[in-house]
């Protein structure tokens, strides 16, 4: 699964990087970018936290689908 | 007349004022969650009717899906029926930011968004501090004071003052305009009608319009003088700024100067008034921070869940939709109650608890997605400084009479709150 930050709604809040530091760090700009390319198995729950806590709906799946659940 | 407290669903009508200003909403929503959480509110003669939202997750639906939920037919739940009134009452839909929906909306707060992230935020810092230490020293010789009036509206003034370039002299005009638009259904602030007829919806008209009027007169003048002098502020920024090529229009810039003045003076006011009520009121609680300042930054969410100093914001529905297996058409208008969501069952443990320890605690005090509070940074700060000051100096600070509570179903406001700085 891939994840990527809608720079175009990110204002770096900074609940992405707080969720799952190892997928995502916000830059100087106040902008937050995506570490990896794909999000690893393990880190999938706090990804989905994070798009879910983000404020201003910037994180999305690629293709925009969620992984699929238990 | 008082409302008597309806037991059942079908008898909630969210309308009433008086049991915001009696501060009894609580027991409203919490029959709502359990029995509608999705309740239809019916109008009457005189107002269109409502869908009540009272849960978390559907709120977060709502706000989430900007395209099926529009904000440019309003954010307040009053529709009138009466087509003048409408027209009257939707004059600013599709102008604010807040009125506005996706594409436009992101294009124009893209404008101002970069003065307000948590860098820029943070460079307001030591002027924050400074006012709010100049306020309180302004208070330490007395014995009393009324906190709402004295000090929680004056940091938000004179923030979001400062931040406009607005002039010192001003800051008191701006006090009392927000009051009148915001507080316009409360017989105190209805100044401009006779007092035989105040407390009554043409009061509340009256007293918003005029309100508005004004605000436009006198951010006219503002925005002459930066067309014709360039500053460092955020009138200035909106000048100097252009929309897919085009400069904003004078019309757009007021009605952003509008909403940035009454979103900025409010909201925080509210929370930092309630806050220190609840304080007040769980004495455990504030001992527990006084004790451990590291709190403070949790005590803050934990205000800000308590207090949801914004009441409810609306959107309408573009298109026939579910919501909890509840049928909303299109064209009808839901209406998000924040004091309710912030402390559904459902999320909050034990959310009737006022616990300055809590953790996780994602409130929606300021909305979520799409249109999430610009001012959340600035509002978290404001309060984060406050609250630190405030206890530093005068830890004893209690409650020395009556709280009085605007009569609004739109912001969670507190008129005046009597304290005292030590204890009798
Ligand atoms: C504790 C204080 C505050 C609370 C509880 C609060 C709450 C809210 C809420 C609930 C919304 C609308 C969300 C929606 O429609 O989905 C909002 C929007 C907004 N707030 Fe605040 N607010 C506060 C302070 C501030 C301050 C200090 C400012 C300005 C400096 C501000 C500026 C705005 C603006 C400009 C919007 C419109 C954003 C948009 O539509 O994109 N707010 N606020
Ligand atoms: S939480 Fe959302 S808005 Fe905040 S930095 Fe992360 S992506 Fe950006």
């Amino acid at each position: 699964m891939r994840v990527v930050v809608k720079a175009e709604l990110c204002e770096g809040n900074g609940k992405c990087e707080a969720a799952a530091p190892e997928v995502f760090r916000l830059g100087e700009d106040d902008l937050s970018r995506v570490l990896v390319d794909e999000v690893p198995e393990a880190l999938l729950p706090r990804v989905e936290q994070a798009i879910r806590l983000c404020p201003r709906q910037a994180l999305a799946w690629v293709g925009n689908e969620p992984p699929a659940r238990e | 007349m008082t409302a008597e407290m309806p037991l059942h669903a079908g008898d909630v009508n969210l309308a009433d004022e008086d049991f915001f200003a009696r501060g009894e909403a609580h027991a409203l929503f919490r029959i709502l969650r359990r029995e509608a959480p999705v309740h239809w509110n019916p109008g009457g003669e005189l107002l269109r009717g409502w869908w009540d939202i009272t849960k978390y997750e559907d709120v977060l639906f709502v706000s989430r899906h900007p395209e099926i939920f529009s904000s440019e037919r309003g954010i307040v739940m009053f529709e009138p029926v009466d087509e003048n009134q409408r027209a009257l009452a939707s004059q600013g839909n599709g102008k604010m930011l807040i009125t506005m929906d996706p594409p436009r909306h992101v294009r124009l707060r893209r404008l101002i968004n970069k003065g307000f992230t948590p860098r820029a935020v943070a460079v307001w810092e030591p002027a924050i501090r400074k006012i709010t230490g100049e306020l309180l020293d302004g208070v330490a010789g007395k014995a009393r004071a009324d906190f709402v009036i004295d000090v929680a509206s004056q940091l938000p003034l004179a923030v979001i003052c400062e931040m406009m370039g607005l002039e010192k002299k001003d800051w008191p005009l701006m006090f009392q305009l927000t009051n009148k638009v915001l507080g316009a259904g409360d017989p105190e602030y209805q100044t401009d009608v006779p007092a035989a007829q105040r407390g009554t919806a043409d009061a509340a008209r009256v007293t918003n319009n005029l309100g508005t009027m004004q605000m436009f007169g006198f951010f006219a003048q503002v925005l002459q003088a930066r067309r014709a002098e360039v500053r460092q502020d955020l009138v200035s920024v909106l000048v100097d700024s252009e929309m897919g090529g085009d400069r904003l229009s004078d019309e757009d810039i007021l009605w952003f100067c509008f909403l940035l003045i009454l979103a900025g003076n409010e909201t925080t006011r509210n929370a930092i008034s309630g806050g220190l009520l609840a304080l007040s009121e769980h004495p455990e609680q504030k001992a527990r921070l006084l004790a451990d300042r590291a709190l403070l930054p949790s005590a803050i969410e934990e205000i800000l869940r308590w207090v949801s100093p914004v009441t409810h914001m609306a959107r309408v529905a573009n298109d026939d939709v579910e919501i909890r297996g509840q049928q909303v058409a299109k064209g009808e208008r839901v209406v998000m109650w924040y004091p309710s969501v912030n402390r559904d069952e459902d999320v909050f443990p034990e959310p009737d608890r006022f616990d300055v320890g809590r953790s996780p605690n994602e409130h929606l005090a300021f909305g979520i997605g799409e249109h999430f509070c610009l001012g959340a940074g600035f509002a978290r700060l404001e309060l984060l400084v406050m609250f630190d000051e405030l206890l530093r100096r005068f830890p004893d600070i209690c409650l020395d009479g009556p709280v009085e509570r605007l009569r609004s179903t739109f912001i969670g406001g507190i008129k005046h709150l009597p304290v005292a700085f030590a204890p009798n």
